[in-house]
């Protein structure tokens, strides 16, 4: 009992980074109904970023919210610049996503070439270790939690009880209805830009701290688990990414502690796929046009 | 081709997870064999007119097979470097038949799938080339068969078991398999007196490569294996996977995996095991600046320098033969980091394989691989009254002078069996503080083979 709690601590914390992606990654194509492959590069961006701020002499979470404002400024310009106007000239649902895979590739290799290919590390940030019920968690593990919990309440909060989410929602929901109530549809889609963005560069930051050392690919290598959170959770619905994250967290540790954790991955993934037979459109209902169409 | 010409330079990008010098063979690398397979034909058609026979005219190049860009690009940076070392002596000596010799690097990109297309674009276009060498376990597969088809003496670094009783006729092969490796990671343990050992290998193919003889050595000396576990490459925790390592309590842990993965391993290790770590013990393939960076951050530089063992092929730092290697490797200007190449054992045998089919060529008075492969054999087990040489130049005197003779080079004596294999001893080797290998101890080969007896 005691190894299975004990892995269950380890999956929440691991989980919750995927869960802090998955949130900005569905919200964002909730809205936009951009399927935004770029996500995973500018993930490595972010980790690159703080790579670099701390050795400028920030702290890791001044490195963190650098990085994620950074990376909201720079997805709203990556929407702006180039899926906006393509979406404006008719490229299709597909041609978007292909260019998003595009623009990854060519970001991950701006990266290499400034950076190199080498393994970076931010060093030792782990902190004091923390144990607890059953559950050891080091510190920096518990601000990462609560940074995710935080983020989560103020997107529910942004959402549910302010006219701004509601027009977000709306946006959602049926832009063209939506624009003809008077909402600013682009600026929505600016914000939603922005708020993902944000939660990129944090969980890509956030990452960068859990895995100690990383490389060019910790991004696109990461961006498979927070889609299929994404995807458990019910595409386009927050709440259930979070949890979907979870699941793939806790899934992955729970497997580790009890089987072969060359396998950890197809047990996670396995449960997955028998969660969504179950439930083929995510553990909360698809309600948005993007969830709609991808959930069938 | 210009001598040092960077062939093929795609950056390849994909996450081969490398570091480490024997990784993995993906279902790429399965397309990548049969694509091969179809493109041997080729492959020969084009040597045949690269100028491979006789004795020809111009630079006589060395075709350095290996991962010269994306993650594993490190491993192709010391194989240039270690042929980079030999055509300068080769070159100061006076050259092979009179001829320059120079490396022609071909990136095999670390994917055998990139391989497949390059090699065989180098084997066609390449000029004069007529030797090989590199061609390491992630691609070897898909280009060991496309060399040899093309009729091209090779020394390989490869760790694959399967290479220890083939048949390709030119194939050579100065260092050990994985799976001696493997043993010989327990026989540093066994003089360290670590009797409790838990072993963590990423699953990839060289670290898995290493596992039978982890465990057949384990048995041999007696030992208690705690845990034996494969673990997948650069996930973001091993946090389950460290609290049932910790629970085993053993005194020192056989751990493979590439920097990414070493270093989240045992920092997550350290977390939950009250700020401690046993030794660990691991493949030269490590020694790397790339490693020693991104663990050292993570682990200090006292657990760097005290608790860090990597094994791997021996040379011998006291031997004329490595003294003269030595010089060429601080001499050559395209290399960039010496002491590492100096440290890997592995490495060394590319140098003295050029050093032997150099020798071997000027023997047989041919360039051609059908002519002087039988002569590499020769040379480095001997005839009797052979003279005894530890370098390309006292070879190539002896040759000019009529002599017969028998290399003996930077990794000691070379005993090729009749599947062209010498394994060779082994060695033990640590970090300085600054991150340059220092050699620890000698495992001798012998006791190697025992352990896997």
């Amino acid at each position: 009992m005691n190894v299975f709690i004990e892995a269950v601590g380890f999956g929440i914390a691991a989980g919750v980074v995927v869960a802090l992606g998955a949130v900005g990654f569905t919200v964002q194509f909730g809205i936009s109904n951009v399927l935004n492959i770029t996500y995973g590069a500018l993930m490595t961006l972010a980790a690159y970023l703080g790579y670099a701020l701390l050795g400028l002499g920030l702290g890791v979470w001044e490195a963190l919210a650098v990085a994620a404002a950074a990376i909201a400024l720079a997805s709203v310009a990556f929407n702006r610049l180039l899926i906006a106007p393509l979406v404006r000239r008719g490229t299709g649902f597909v041609g978007v996503v292909i260019v998003t895979v595009a623009a990854g590739i060519i970001i991950q290799y701006c990266i290499v070439a400034i950076a190199g290919p080498d393994t970076v590390s931010y060093g030792q940030q782990a902190g004091s270790t923390v144990r607890g019920a059953g559950f050891v968690f080091t510190t920096t593990q518990l601000i990462i939690i609560a940074v995710t919990v935080v983020a989560m309440v103020a997107l529910h909060l942004l959402l549910t009880r302010t006219q701004l989410g509601r027009a977000m929602r709306a946006t959602s929901a049926n832009p063209v209805v939506a624009r003809s109530c008077g909402i600013r549809t682009e600026r929505i889609i600016d914000l939603t830009w922005l708020i993902s963005g944000a939660l990129c560069g944090a969980a890509g930051v956030a990452l960068a701290i859990t895995t100690v050392s990383f490389d060019f690919t910790i991004g696109p290598t990461f961006l498979i688990y927070m889609i299929a959170a994404a995807v458990l959770g019910g595409i386009g619905q927050p709440y259930g990414a979070m949890i979907g994250g979870l699941v793939v967290g806790v899934g992955t540790q729970v497997a580790a502690a009890y089987s072969s954790p060359a396998y950890q991955d197809v047990y996670a993934f396995g449960l997955l796929i028998a969660m969504l037979l179950i439930r083929p459109r995510g553990l909360l209902a698809a309600g948005t046009a993007s969830a709609r169409r991808l959930a069938g | 081709m210009r001598s040092g010409q960077l062939l093929n330079p795609t950056a390849a990008q994909r996450k081969a997870r490398p570091a480490a010098v024997r990784p993995r063979i993906t279902r790429r690398g399965l397309a990548a064999a049969t694509a091969a397979a179809l493109l041997l034909a080729l492959a020969a058609c084009g040597s045949a007119g690269t100028g491979s026979g006789g004795s020809g005219s111009g630079t006589i190049n060395v075709g350095v097979i290996g991962p010269m860009t994306g993650p594993a690009a490190e491993i192709g940076s010391l194989m240039s470097g270690a042929c980079y070392a030999a055509v300068l002596d080769v070159n100061h000596a006076g050259g092979v038949m009179g001829r320059k010799v120079g490396c022609a690097l071909v990136d095999d990109t670390g994917d055998p799938a990139d391989a497949v297309p390059n090699v065989t674009r180098a084997l066609a276009t390449t000029s004069n080339l007529s030797m090989a060498v590199g061609l390491e376990s992630n691609t070897a597969a898909t280009t060991i068969p496309l060399v040899n088809n093309a009729h091209i003496p090779m020394v390989s670094t490869n760790g694959l078991v399967a290479y220890d009783k083939t048949r390709d006729t030119y194939f050579w092969r100065m260092t050990p398999s994985d799976d001696q490796n493997g043993a010989a990671f327990v026989a540093w343990a066994q003089k360290k007196g670590y009797k409790r050992v838990a072993v963590v290998f990423q699953n990839n193919i060289g670290a898995q490569g290493n596992e039978p003889g982890v465990v057949a050595a384990v048995k041999k000396i007696g030992g208690t294996m705690t845990t034996n576990i494969t673990i997948p490459g650069d996930a973001s925790s091993y946090s389950s996977v460290v609290a049932r390592v910790i629970a085993g309590k053993p005194q020192a842990l056989i751990l493979a995996g590439d920097p990414q993965t070493s270093a989240t391993f045992l920092s997550q290790y350290r977390n939950l095991n009250g700020g401690t770590v046993p030794p660990v013990i691991t493949s030269t393939d490590s020694i790397t600046p790339a490693y020693f960076s991104a663990v050292k951050k993570v682990m200090g530089s006292a657990y760097m320098t005290h608790s860090m063992f990597f094994v791997g092929s021996y040379v011998s730092p006291t031997s004329h033969a490595f003294s003269v290697y030595k010089s060429a490797v601080y001499s050559a200007k395209q290399i960039k980091d010496p002491a590492t190449i100096l440290g890997v054992g592995v490495i060394a045998s590319i140098y003295d394989g050029i050093n032997l089919m150099g020798l071997a060529m000027q023997m047989a008075h041919s360039t051609s691989g059908p002519t002087y492969n039988a002569d590499i054999e020769k040379i480095a087990t001997g005839t009797p009254g052979a003279v005894v040489v530890d370098t390309y130049a006292a070879g190539l005197a002896a040759l000019k002078a009529g002599k017969q003779i028998h290399y003996v080079g930077v990794g000691g004596p070379i005993h090729f069996n009749a599947y062209h294999n010498s394994p060779g001893s082994f060695s033990a080797s640590g970090f300085d503080a600054s991150g340059n290998p220092v050699q620890l101890g000698v495992i001798p080969g012998t006791q190697v083979q025992q352990l896997l007896s």
